[in-house]
Protein backbone atom coordinates (compact mmCIF):
# COMPACT_ATOMS: atom_id res chain seq x y z
CA UNK A 1 0.00 0.00 0.00
CA UNK A 2 2.89 2.09 0.04
CA UNK A 3 3.25 3.24 -3.63
CA UNK A 4 -0.56 4.36 -2.91
CA UNK A 5 -0.44 6.10 0.23
CA UNK A 6 2.00 8.56 -0.26
CA UNK A 7 0.44 9.66 -3.40
CA UNK A 8 -2.90 10.02 -1.92
CA UNK A 9 -1.25 11.77 1.32
CA UNK A 10 -0.11 14.50 -1.31
CA UNK A 11 -3.17 14.55 -2.70
CA UNK A 12 -4.97 15.51 0.29
CA UNK A 13 -2.06 17.36 1.33
CA UNK A 14 -2.50 19.46 -1.61
CA UNK A 15 -5.72 20.20 -1.47
CA UNK A 16 -5.64 21.62 2.04
CA UNK A 17 -2.63 23.76 0.86
CA UNK A 18 -5.06 25.33 -1.80
CA UNK A 19 -8.13 25.53 -0.23
CA UNK A 20 -6.96 26.59 3.36
CA UNK A 21 -3.68 27.80 3.56
CA UNK A 22 -2.92 29.68 0.07
CA UNK A 23 -6.02 32.35 0.70
CA UNK A 24 -4.38 33.90 3.99
CA UNK A 25 -1.23 34.23 2.74
CA UNK A 26 -0.80 37.97 2.54
CA UNK A 27 -1.97 39.44 -0.86
CA UNK A 28 -4.19 36.36 -2.10
CA UNK A 29 -7.26 35.39 -2.32
CA UNK A 30 -9.59 32.34 -2.23
CA UNK A 31 -8.73 30.40 -5.82
CA UNK A 32 -11.80 29.36 -7.65
CA UNK A 33 -12.89 25.60 -7.47
CA UNK A 34 -12.28 25.43 -11.19
CA UNK A 35 -8.39 26.43 -10.23
CA UNK A 36 -8.10 24.10 -7.18
CA UNK A 37 -9.13 21.46 -9.49
CA UNK A 38 -7.08 22.07 -12.18
CA UNK A 39 -3.87 22.22 -9.73
CA UNK A 40 -4.92 18.93 -8.04
CA UNK A 41 -5.26 17.22 -11.41
CA UNK A 42 -1.40 18.63 -12.20
CA UNK A 43 -0.40 17.51 -9.09
CA UNK A 44 -2.04 14.01 -9.99
CA UNK A 45 -0.22 13.89 -13.70
CA UNK A 46 3.08 14.28 -11.91
CA UNK A 47 2.27 11.69 -9.30
CA UNK A 48 1.40 9.30 -12.24
CA UNK A 49 4.58 10.60 -14.31
CA UNK A 50 6.78 9.99 -11.26
CA UNK A 51 5.67 6.76 -10.16
CA UNK A 52 6.04 5.35 -13.98
CA UNK A 53 9.58 6.40 -14.36
CA UNK A 54 10.54 2.69 -13.92
CA UNK A 55 9.22 -0.70 -14.13
CA UNK A 56 9.19 -1.70 -10.57
CA UNK A 57 8.19 1.16 -9.26
CA UNK A 58 4.81 1.48 -12.11
CA UNK A 59 4.43 -2.35 -10.74
CA UNK A 60 4.41 -0.66 -6.98
CA UNK A 61 1.84 1.93 -8.25
CA UNK A 62 -0.29 -0.06 -10.31
CA UNK A 63 -0.41 -3.28 -8.65
CA UNK A 64 -2.80 -2.40 -5.45
CA UNK A 65 -5.21 -0.61 -7.98
CA UNK A 66 -5.21 -3.91 -10.12
CA UNK A 67 -5.65 -5.93 -7.25
CA UNK A 68 -8.69 -4.08 -6.07
CA UNK A 69 -10.24 -4.22 -9.27
CA UNK A 70 -9.58 -7.68 -10.35
CA UNK A 71 -8.00 -9.69 -7.35
CA UNK A 72 -9.06 -12.44 -5.98
CA UNK A 73 -9.63 -13.01 -2.47
CA UNK A 74 -9.69 -9.44 -0.87
CA UNK A 75 -12.25 -9.85 1.81
CA UNK A 76 -14.01 -6.60 2.69
CA UNK A 77 -12.72 -4.87 0.11
CA UNK A 78 -14.82 -6.90 -2.19
CA UNK A 79 -18.35 -4.83 -1.00
CA UNK A 80 -15.82 -1.60 -2.04
CA UNK A 81 -15.45 -2.91 -5.07
CA UNK A 82 -19.14 -3.23 -5.94
CA UNK A 83 -19.76 -0.37 -4.33
CA UNK A 84 -17.14 1.35 -6.80
CA UNK A 85 -18.66 -0.52 -10.05
CA UNK A 86 -22.06 0.80 -9.10
CA UNK A 87 -21.37 4.21 -7.97
CA UNK A 88 -18.79 5.62 -10.88
CA UNK A 89 -21.31 4.64 -13.98
CA UNK A 90 -24.19 6.67 -11.92
CA UNK A 91 -21.92 9.52 -11.32
CA UNK A 92 -21.66 10.01 -14.51
CA UNK A 93 -24.83 9.44 -16.09
CA UNK A 94 -25.85 12.52 -13.26
CA UNK A 95 -23.15 14.32 -14.75
CA UNK A 96 -24.13 14.20 -17.87
CA UNK A 97 -28.12 14.57 -17.18
CA UNK A 98 -26.58 18.03 -14.97
CA UNK A 99 -24.60 19.53 -18.07
CA UNK A 100 -28.01 18.55 -20.73
CA UNK A 101 -30.42 20.13 -18.59
CA UNK A 102 -31.64 23.63 -19.42
CA UNK A 103 -30.42 26.56 -17.34
CA UNK A 104 -33.34 27.83 -14.79
CA UNK A 105 -30.48 30.91 -14.71
CA UNK A 106 -31.38 34.05 -16.84
CA UNK A 107 -28.81 35.18 -18.85
CA UNK A 108 -25.93 36.68 -17.18
CA UNK A 109 -25.02 40.42 -18.29
CA UNK A 110 -21.65 41.22 -16.88
CA UNK A 111 -21.24 45.06 -16.98
CA UNK A 112 -18.58 47.51 -16.36
CA UNK A 113 -19.21 49.92 -13.60
CA UNK A 114 -17.03 52.24 -14.62
CA UNK A 115 -16.01 52.05 -18.60
CA UNK A 116 -13.90 54.38 -20.45
CA UNK A 117 -14.95 57.84 -21.58
CA UNK A 118 -14.74 58.90 -25.21
CA UNK A 119 -11.06 60.82 -25.60
CA UNK A 120 -12.96 64.38 -25.28
CA UNK A 121 -13.57 64.04 -21.65
CA UNK A 122 -10.24 62.84 -20.32
CA UNK A 123 -7.75 65.03 -18.39
CA UNK A 124 -10.22 68.28 -18.07
CA UNK A 125 -9.80 70.10 -15.32
CA UNK A 126 -12.27 71.33 -13.04
CA UNK A 127 -12.81 75.57 -14.37
CA UNK A 128 -14.83 76.48 -11.40
CA UNK A 129 -12.30 77.58 -8.69
CA UNK A 130 -12.80 74.91 -5.58
CA UNK A 131 -13.69 78.29 -2.95
CA UNK A 132 -16.34 77.68 -0.25
CA UNK A 133 -18.91 79.55 -1.97
CA UNK A 134 -19.19 77.65 -5.29
CA UNK A 135 -19.11 74.22 -3.04
CA UNK A 136 -21.83 75.71 -1.38
CA UNK A 137 -23.31 76.21 -4.45
CA UNK A 138 -22.93 72.95 -5.89
CA UNK A 139 -24.09 71.32 -3.16
CA UNK A 140 -27.40 73.36 -3.27
CA UNK A 141 -27.76 71.89 -6.74
CA UNK A 142 -26.97 68.18 -6.02
CA UNK A 143 -29.77 68.12 -3.01
CA UNK A 144 -31.92 69.84 -6.13
CA UNK A 145 -30.88 67.64 -8.94
CA UNK A 146 -29.13 64.44 -7.92
CA UNK A 147 -29.92 63.61 -3.95
CA UNK A 148 -33.01 61.88 -4.61
CA UNK A 149 -31.45 58.80 -6.27
CA UNK A 150 -27.89 59.56 -5.08
CA UNK A 151 -29.20 60.30 -0.99
CA UNK A 152 -28.83 63.60 1.01
CA UNK A 153 -25.58 61.37 2.68
CA UNK A 154 -24.15 61.32 -0.85
CA UNK A 155 -24.63 57.03 -0.17
CA UNK A 156 -26.60 56.25 -2.96
CA UNK A 157 -29.44 55.57 -1.10
CA UNK A 158 -31.89 58.38 -1.99
CA UNK A 159 -35.72 58.12 -1.82
CA UNK A 160 -35.94 57.50 -5.50
CA UNK A 161 -33.41 54.91 -5.44
CA UNK A 162 -34.99 51.80 -4.62
CA UNK A 163 -36.21 50.70 -8.04
CA UNK A 164 -33.21 51.04 -9.85
CA UNK A 165 -30.76 48.55 -11.50
CA UNK A 166 -27.96 49.18 -11.43
CA UNK A 167 -28.15 50.97 -8.38
CA UNK A 168 -27.52 54.77 -8.47
CA UNK A 169 -23.08 55.47 -7.30
CA UNK A 170 -23.02 55.50 -3.82
CA UNK A 171 -19.99 58.50 -3.53
CA UNK A 172 -19.04 57.90 -0.07
CA UNK A 173 -17.85 54.28 -0.91
CA UNK A 174 -13.97 54.67 -1.86
CA UNK A 175 -14.33 52.33 -5.14
CA UNK A 176 -16.16 55.46 -6.78
CA UNK A 177 -15.73 58.79 -7.28
CA UNK A 178 -12.23 58.41 -4.97
CA UNK A 179 -11.19 56.48 -7.96
CA UNK A 180 -11.83 58.87 -10.52
CA UNK A 181 -11.00 62.39 -12.13
CA UNK A 182 -13.51 64.93 -12.10
CA UNK A 183 -13.32 64.99 -16.39
CA UNK A 184 -14.88 61.56 -15.63
CA UNK A 185 -17.50 62.35 -13.42
CA UNK A 186 -18.17 65.99 -16.12
CA UNK A 187 -18.82 63.11 -18.95
CA UNK A 188 -20.92 60.76 -16.75
CA UNK A 189 -23.42 63.74 -15.41
CA UNK A 190 -23.40 65.02 -18.72
CA UNK A 191 -24.62 62.27 -20.88
CA UNK A 192 -26.27 60.11 -18.41
CA UNK A 193 -27.10 56.53 -18.59
CA UNK A 194 -27.66 56.59 -22.55
CA UNK A 195 -23.98 57.98 -22.87
CA UNK A 196 -22.70 54.81 -21.63
CA UNK A 197 -20.33 52.07 -24.31
CA UNK A 198 -21.88 49.17 -24.84
CA UNK A 199 -20.12 47.62 -21.87
CA UNK A 200 -21.57 49.81 -19.53
CA UNK A 201 -25.36 48.38 -20.41
CA UNK A 202 -26.88 52.24 -21.02
CA UNK A 203 -30.36 50.50 -21.84
CA UNK A 204 -30.54 49.91 -17.85
CA UNK A 205 -29.54 52.93 -16.15
CA UNK A 206 -31.75 55.60 -15.02
CA UNK A 207 -28.86 58.60 -15.19
CA UNK A 208 -30.39 61.65 -16.74
CA UNK A 209 -28.73 63.18 -19.47
CA UNK A 210 -27.85 66.58 -17.79
CA UNK A 211 -26.50 68.37 -20.68
CA UNK A 212 -29.98 68.82 -22.09
CA UNK A 213 -30.78 70.60 -18.52
CA UNK A 214 -27.97 71.84 -16.99
CA UNK A 215 -25.26 74.61 -17.57
CA UNK A 216 -21.28 73.34 -17.87
CA UNK A 217 -20.74 75.29 -14.60
CA UNK A 218 -23.20 74.07 -12.94
CA UNK A 219 -22.07 70.46 -13.90
CA UNK A 220 -18.53 71.41 -12.44
CA UNK A 221 -19.98 73.09 -9.00
CA UNK A 222 -21.63 69.97 -8.63
CA UNK A 223 -18.54 67.98 -8.86
CA UNK A 224 -16.68 70.15 -6.27
CA UNK A 225 -19.94 69.77 -3.97
CA UNK A 226 -20.14 66.24 -4.53
CA UNK A 227 -16.45 65.25 -3.48
CA UNK A 228 -16.44 67.69 -0.47
CA UNK A 229 -20.05 66.53 0.82
CA UNK A 230 -18.89 62.61 0.47
CA UNK A 231 -15.61 63.20 2.33
CA UNK A 232 -13.45 62.24 -1.31
CA UNK A 233 -10.84 63.58 -3.39
CA UNK A 234 -10.87 63.17 -7.28
CA UNK A 235 -7.81 60.96 -8.21
CA UNK A 236 -5.03 63.24 -10.04
CA UNK A 237 -1.86 61.95 -12.01
CA UNK A 238 0.87 62.07 -10.24
CA UNK B 1 1.12 -7.61 -15.90
CA UNK B 2 2.75 -5.22 -18.22
CA UNK B 3 0.24 -4.90 -20.82
CA UNK B 4 -2.74 -4.87 -18.52
CA UNK B 5 -1.03 -1.84 -16.79
CA UNK B 6 -0.69 0.16 -20.00
CA UNK B 7 -4.07 0.20 -20.85
CA UNK B 8 -5.00 0.56 -16.99
CA UNK B 9 -2.39 3.63 -17.25
CA UNK B 10 -4.26 5.18 -20.89
CA UNK B 11 -8.16 4.18 -19.57
CA UNK B 12 -6.80 6.21 -16.65
CA UNK B 13 -5.25 9.26 -18.24
CA UNK B 14 -8.54 9.45 -20.93
CA UNK B 15 -11.12 9.07 -17.23
CA UNK B 16 -8.94 11.76 -15.71
CA UNK B 17 -9.45 14.62 -18.56
CA UNK B 18 -13.30 13.76 -19.03
CA UNK B 19 -14.18 13.60 -15.86
CA UNK B 20 -11.64 17.17 -15.46
CA UNK B 21 -13.74 18.48 -18.12
CA UNK B 22 -16.65 17.45 -16.18
CA UNK B 23 -15.65 19.52 -13.44
CA UNK B 24 -14.31 22.85 -14.79
CA UNK B 25 -17.32 23.14 -17.25
CA UNK B 26 -19.92 22.33 -14.37
CA UNK B 27 -17.73 24.81 -12.35
CA UNK B 28 -17.95 27.75 -14.61
CA UNK B 29 -21.99 27.33 -14.65
CA UNK B 30 -22.16 28.54 -11.29
CA UNK B 31 -20.78 31.93 -11.82
CA UNK B 32 -24.36 32.82 -13.21
CA UNK B 33 -25.46 36.84 -12.26
CA UNK B 34 -28.03 36.98 -9.46
CA UNK B 35 -31.76 38.50 -11.57
CA UNK B 36 -34.68 38.72 -10.97
CA UNK B 37 -37.71 36.76 -13.26
CA UNK B 38 -40.77 36.05 -13.66
CA UNK B 39 -41.80 32.70 -15.18
CA UNK B 40 -45.09 31.18 -16.65
CA UNK B 41 -45.64 27.71 -16.67
CA UNK B 42 -47.49 26.22 -19.64
CA UNK B 43 -50.76 25.47 -18.02
CA UNK B 44 -53.26 22.59 -19.95
CA UNK B 45 -57.43 23.52 -19.41
CA UNK B 46 -57.57 27.03 -19.72
CA UNK B 47 -55.59 30.26 -19.05
CA UNK B 48 -57.59 32.76 -16.75
CA UNK B 49 -57.74 35.19 -19.18
CA UNK B 50 -59.90 37.57 -17.83
CA UNK B 51 -60.25 36.50 -14.56
CA UNK B 52 -57.67 38.98 -11.96
CA UNK B 53 -59.42 36.82 -9.23
CA UNK B 54 -59.54 33.36 -10.80
CA UNK B 55 -58.38 30.16 -8.54
CA UNK B 56 -55.20 29.24 -11.25
CA UNK B 57 -53.09 32.51 -10.14
CA UNK B 58 -52.61 31.03 -7.05
CA UNK B 59 -50.24 28.09 -8.37
CA UNK B 60 -48.18 30.29 -10.38
CA UNK B 61 -45.08 31.71 -9.27
CA UNK B 62 -45.24 35.37 -7.68
CA UNK B 63 -42.35 37.58 -8.46
CA UNK B 64 -42.27 41.30 -6.64
CA UNK B 65 -40.12 44.01 -8.10
CA UNK B 66 -39.52 47.27 -6.92
CA UNK B 67 -40.63 50.50 -8.45
CA UNK B 68 -38.92 53.95 -8.02
CA UNK B 69 -40.27 57.53 -9.85
CA UNK B 70 -39.69 58.10 -13.01
CA UNK B 71 -36.50 60.21 -13.02
CA UNK B 72 -34.44 59.61 -16.17
CA UNK B 73 -36.44 62.61 -18.43
CA UNK B 74 -38.50 65.75 -17.44
CA UNK B 75 -41.65 65.79 -16.68
CA UNK B 76 -40.09 63.95 -13.36
CA UNK B 77 -41.62 63.08 -10.09
CA UNK B 78 -39.85 62.38 -6.89
CA UNK B 79 -42.45 60.43 -4.83
CA UNK B 80 -44.75 57.68 -6.50
CA UNK B 81 -47.55 55.71 -4.50
CA UNK B 82 -46.66 52.17 -5.89
CA UNK B 83 -43.46 50.59 -4.17
CA UNK B 84 -43.77 47.33 -5.74
CA UNK B 85 -45.25 45.61 -7.79
CA UNK B 86 -46.31 41.72 -7.81
CA UNK B 87 -46.25 39.54 -11.03
CA UNK B 88 -47.52 36.13 -11.98
CA UNK B 89 -47.59 34.72 -15.39
CA UNK B 90 -48.61 31.54 -17.15
CA UNK B 91 -48.93 30.30 -20.79
CA UNK B 92 -50.42 27.60 -23.09
CA UNK B 93 -47.85 27.59 -25.86
CA UNK B 94 -50.48 29.92 -28.09
CA UNK B 95 -51.40 32.31 -25.69
CA UNK B 96 -49.40 34.01 -22.62
CA UNK B 97 -51.56 36.01 -19.46
CA UNK B 98 -49.57 38.11 -17.16
CA UNK B 99 -51.34 39.32 -13.67
CA UNK B 100 -49.94 42.53 -12.11
CA UNK B 101 -50.94 43.16 -8.66
CA UNK B 102 -50.12 46.57 -6.19
CA UNK B 103 -50.82 48.19 -3.63
CA UNK B 104 -53.03 51.48 -4.36
CA UNK B 105 -54.95 53.27 -1.36
CA UNK B 106 -57.59 54.11 -3.97
CA UNK B 107 -59.62 53.47 -6.98
CA UNK B 108 -59.41 56.13 -9.68
CA UNK B 109 -60.76 56.67 -13.03
CA UNK B 110 -56.62 57.34 -13.97
CA UNK B 111 -54.97 54.42 -12.45
CA UNK B 112 -52.92 52.80 -15.00
CA UNK B 113 -50.53 50.10 -15.44
CA UNK B 114 -48.12 49.24 -18.13
CA UNK B 115 -45.94 46.25 -19.25
CA UNK B 116 -42.84 46.99 -21.34
CA UNK B 117 -40.70 44.79 -23.58
CA UNK B 118 -37.94 45.16 -26.28
CA UNK B 119 -38.65 44.03 -29.52
CA UNK B 120 -36.48 42.27 -31.71
CA UNK B 121 -32.94 41.74 -31.41
CA UNK B 122 -31.32 45.06 -30.25
CA UNK B 123 -30.93 46.49 -26.75
CA UNK B 124 -33.49 49.29 -25.80
CA UNK B 125 -33.46 51.53 -22.92
CA UNK B 126 -36.10 50.80 -20.45
CA UNK B 127 -37.46 54.73 -20.91
CA UNK B 128 -39.30 54.59 -23.53
CA UNK B 129 -36.35 53.31 -25.89
CA UNK B 130 -34.50 56.56 -25.34
CA UNK B 131 -32.04 57.04 -28.11
CA UNK B 132 -28.71 56.04 -26.22
CA UNK B 133 -25.44 57.86 -27.65
CA UNK B 134 -22.76 54.94 -28.22
CA UNK B 135 -25.28 51.99 -29.19
CA UNK B 136 -28.12 51.79 -31.46
CA UNK B 137 -30.65 50.91 -29.82
CA UNK B 138 -34.02 49.10 -30.82
CA UNK B 139 -37.88 49.79 -30.21
CA UNK B 140 -40.28 48.52 -27.49
CA UNK B 141 -43.75 47.50 -27.33
CA UNK B 142 -46.20 49.10 -24.39
CA UNK B 143 -48.88 47.47 -22.85
CA UNK B 144 -50.91 49.90 -21.57
CA UNK B 145 -54.22 49.44 -19.68
CA UNK B 146 -56.22 52.38 -18.14
CA UNK B 147 -58.94 51.85 -15.56
CA UNK B 148 -61.36 53.99 -17.53
CA UNK B 149 -61.66 52.25 -20.28
CA UNK B 150 -60.52 48.68 -18.89
CA UNK B 151 -58.65 47.92 -22.52
CA UNK B 152 -55.23 47.75 -22.95
CA UNK B 153 -54.00 49.73 -25.65
CA UNK B 154 -50.97 47.97 -27.58
CA UNK B 155 -48.10 50.31 -27.98
CA UNK B 156 -44.68 51.27 -29.89
CA UNK B 157 -42.26 53.63 -28.29
CA UNK B 158 -38.31 54.39 -29.42
CA UNK B 159 -37.85 57.44 -27.65
CA UNK B 160 -39.64 60.41 -25.33
CA UNK B 161 -42.18 61.62 -27.66
CA UNK B 162 -42.58 58.60 -30.12
CA UNK B 163 -44.76 56.68 -28.41
CA UNK B 164 -48.21 55.77 -30.49
CA UNK B 165 -51.23 53.39 -30.51
CA UNK B 166 -50.91 50.49 -32.97
CA UNK B 167 -52.68 49.67 -36.01
CA UNK B 168 -53.17 46.11 -34.85
CA UNK B 169 -54.72 45.87 -31.48
CA UNK B 170 -52.91 42.41 -29.94
CA UNK B 171 -53.65 42.56 -26.42
CA UNK B 172 -56.56 42.39 -23.60
CA UNK B 173 -56.45 43.70 -19.95
CA UNK B 174 -58.90 43.38 -17.29
CA UNK B 175 -58.76 44.92 -14.06
CA UNK B 176 -60.30 44.03 -10.44
CA UNK B 177 -59.85 46.08 -7.81
CA UNK B 178 -60.56 45.26 -4.24
CA UNK B 179 -59.32 45.85 -0.77
CA UNK B 180 -56.60 48.30 -1.62
CA UNK B 181 -55.17 46.39 -4.55
CA UNK B 182 -54.92 46.59 -8.19
CA UNK B 183 -54.94 43.30 -10.20
CA UNK B 184 -54.57 43.81 -13.64
CA UNK B 185 -54.34 40.90 -16.03
CA UNK B 186 -52.57 41.20 -19.73
CA UNK B 187 -53.43 38.81 -22.16
CA UNK B 188 -51.94 38.08 -25.88
CA UNK B 189 -50.27 35.44 -28.35
CA UNK B 190 -47.21 34.63 -27.52
CA UNK B 191 -46.30 35.12 -31.26
CA UNK B 192 -47.83 37.75 -33.66
CA UNK B 193 -47.58 39.07 -37.58
CA UNK B 194 -45.90 42.06 -36.46
CA UNK B 195 -42.41 41.34 -35.49
CA UNK B 196 -41.06 44.97 -36.39
CA UNK B 197 -43.54 46.27 -33.60
CA UNK B 198 -44.91 43.51 -31.06
CA UNK B 199 -42.13 41.43 -28.93
CA UNK B 200 -42.49 37.99 -30.10
CA UNK B 201 -42.24 35.02 -27.04
CA UNK B 202 -40.27 32.01 -27.79
CA UNK B 203 -41.01 29.48 -24.90
CA UNK B 204 -37.24 28.79 -23.12
CA UNK B 205 -36.04 32.35 -23.81
CA UNK B 206 -35.52 35.07 -21.22
CA UNK B 207 -36.67 38.16 -22.76
CA UNK B 208 -36.35 41.72 -20.50
CA UNK B 209 -39.32 43.12 -19.13
CA UNK B 210 -40.12 46.32 -17.00
CA UNK B 211 -42.82 47.44 -15.39
CA UNK B 212 -45.12 51.39 -14.70
CA UNK B 213 -48.30 52.25 -12.61
CA UNK B 214 -49.70 55.49 -12.27
CA UNK B 215 -51.52 56.55 -9.45
CA UNK B 216 -54.80 58.49 -11.08
CA UNK B 217 -55.44 60.27 -7.61
CA UNK B 218 -56.25 64.48 -7.77
CA UNK B 219 -53.92 66.66 -5.80
CA UNK B 220 -55.95 69.48 -3.68
CA UNK B 221 -56.48 71.79 -6.61
CA UNK B 222 -57.87 68.96 -8.70
CA UNK B 223 -54.41 67.97 -10.75
CA UNK B 224 -53.90 64.35 -11.28
CA UNK B 225 -50.69 63.80 -9.73
CA UNK B 226 -49.29 60.94 -11.45
CA UNK B 227 -49.81 61.13 -14.82
CA UNK B 228 -47.44 60.95 -18.93
CA UNK B 229 -43.70 60.76 -17.62
CA UNK B 230 -44.78 61.04 -14.29
CA UNK B 231 -45.04 57.63 -13.17
CA UNK B 232 -43.62 54.90 -10.67
CA UNK B 233 -41.42 52.36 -13.04
CA UNK B 234 -38.73 49.52 -13.18
CA UNK B 235 -35.83 48.75 -14.18
CA UNK B 236 -35.45 45.78 -17.08
CA UNK B 237 -36.05 42.41 -15.81
CA UNK B 238 -36.58 39.34 -17.16
CA UNK B 239 -39.47 36.88 -18.17
CA UNK B 240 -38.89 33.44 -19.59
CA UNK B 241 -42.36 31.22 -21.11
CA UNK B 242 -41.09 27.74 -19.94
CA UNK B 243 -40.32 25.27 -22.87
CA UNK B 244 -42.45 22.21 -23.56
CA UNK B 245 -40.57 19.57 -20.88
CA UNK B 246 -38.05 17.88 -22.38
CA UNK B 247 -36.59 14.39 -20.99
CA UNK B 248 -33.49 14.45 -23.58
CA UNK B 249 -31.35 14.51 -20.54
CA UNK B 250 -32.70 11.25 -19.13
CA UNK B 251 -32.01 9.76 -22.41
CA UNK B 252 -28.58 11.01 -22.64
CA UNK B 253 -27.89 10.16 -19.13
CA UNK B 254 -28.27 6.53 -19.67
CA UNK B 255 -26.46 6.64 -22.66
CA UNK B 256 -23.67 7.35 -20.26
CA UNK B 257 -24.37 5.04 -17.87
CA UNK B 258 -24.56 2.61 -20.41
CA UNK B 259 -21.26 3.68 -21.62
CA UNK B 260 -19.57 3.47 -18.30
CA UNK B 261 -20.58 0.22 -17.55
CA UNK B 262 -19.63 -0.69 -21.17
CA UNK B 263 -16.28 0.32 -20.04
CA UNK B 264 -15.79 -0.92 -16.68
CA UNK B 265 -16.54 -4.65 -18.49
CA UNK B 266 -13.96 -3.89 -20.83
CA UNK B 267 -11.23 -2.52 -18.62
CA UNK B 268 -12.17 -5.50 -15.70
CA UNK B 269 -11.69 -7.91 -19.29
CA UNK B 270 -8.57 -6.53 -20.26
CA UNK B 271 -6.65 -6.22 -16.87
CA UNK B 272 -7.87 -10.51 -16.25
CA UNK B 273 -6.49 -10.90 -19.61
CA UNK B 274 -3.17 -9.27 -18.95
CA UNK B 275 -2.71 -11.34 -15.59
Amino acid sequence: MGALGKPIILMVAMYVFLKFVLPYIPGSAPLPSSLIVLYLLLTAAGIVIFQTLSGESKDAFWGPMQRFLTGENIGGMQAIRYGVFILFPLLVGWQTYGSTAASDVPPSESRTIHPAPPGEYTGLSNPVQKTPENIMQGKGFYAAFCSPCHGANFDGKGPAARGFNPPPANFADPTTIAMLQESYLFWRIKKGGVGLPIEGAPWKSAMPRWEAELPDEWIWKIILGEYDGAHQSPRTWE
Amino acid sequence: MKPANLVMQRVLRGGLAAIAAMIIGGASLSFAQESVAVRAAIVTGGLPVDDPNAAAWSTAAPATFPMSPQVHWPNRIQEVTVQDVIVRAMHDGKQVVFLLEYRDPTQDPDDGAALEFMVGDKKAHFAHGQPMLQVEGGPVNIWFWKHKTDQAVDMTAKGFGTLKAQEHQDVKAKGAYANGTWKIVFTRNLSTDHPDEDVQITPGNFINVAFAVWDGRKDGAGELVEKGSQKAVSSWWYFRADAPPDYSGYMYAAIAVTLALGFQFVLIRKLKKGQ
